[in-house]
């Protein structure tokens, strides 16, 4: 009898037709991302930066519906656990996010509130996965 | 909920992994439902007493006894 860590002949699937779907999402984001770093012109005057802003969004679409495809592939006990995860990391962004916004009120400048929101949310999931799936 | 998962499965020489494959689950869930730390939904529990020929209630065992 092989070790029982050995992953099913499903979780294989499961998990190359995930990362086919996610890393195409990646790699244009992070393409996309440096495309608009160095050609976006983010501090500049045009008009047409505003659209170079939002082009990242377009991957990122990709990638969220990479999740969604995911989350419909895996069993009921894994979906329990991811979605646990992403309900922790959603909580976490909230709670940044009202926390940001009293501080701002008050006021005081919190610089690139929006890059802490998401790596709060991102840390949030991150831990409770790697707590749930011990 | 108590269940007799592992010993049916090891008495048919099947690895987690095998056995997930027959249920269409992932070996992680195969590993939670064996540990007892995931009840199975219905139509999985009726998946594995079909798999093994036997009742459910031959395989999970619930913890408290309801009252009759």
């Amino acid at each position: 009898m092989t070790s029982e860590l050995d992953k099913s002949m499903g979780d294989r699937a499961r998990t190359s037709a995930y990362h086919l779907d996610f890393w195409p999402g990646i790699v244009g984001y992070v393409v996309v991302l440096g495309a608009v770093t160095v050609l976006g012109d983010l501090d500049g005057t045009s008009p047409w930066r505003f659209l170079w802003a939002l082009l990242p969004v377009l991957p990122a679409l990709w990638v969220i519906r990479a999740v969604v495809r995911h989350v419909r592939r895996i069993d009921d006990y894994q979906r329990g656990l991811l979605l646990r995860g992403l309900a922790v990391g959603f909580a976490a962004a909230m709670i940044a996010s009202i926390t940001i916004g009293f501080l701002d009120v008050a006021g005081l400048d919190v610089p690139l509130a929006g890059w802490i929101v998401y790596g709060v949310g991102m840390v949030g999931w991150a831990l409770a996965a790697a707590v749930t799936n011990r | 909920m108590k269940n007799s998962l592992k010993a049916l499965r090891e008495a048919r020489g099947w690895t987690q992994g095998a056995l997930a494959d027959r249920l269409d689950v992932s070996r992680q869930t195969v590993n939670a439902l064996e540990k007892g730390r995931y009840d199975p939904s219905l139509p999985l529990a009726f998946r594995i007493a079909h798999l093994f020929e036997r009742p459910i209630e031959a395989i999970f065992e619930p913890d408290t006894v309801p009252a009759p």
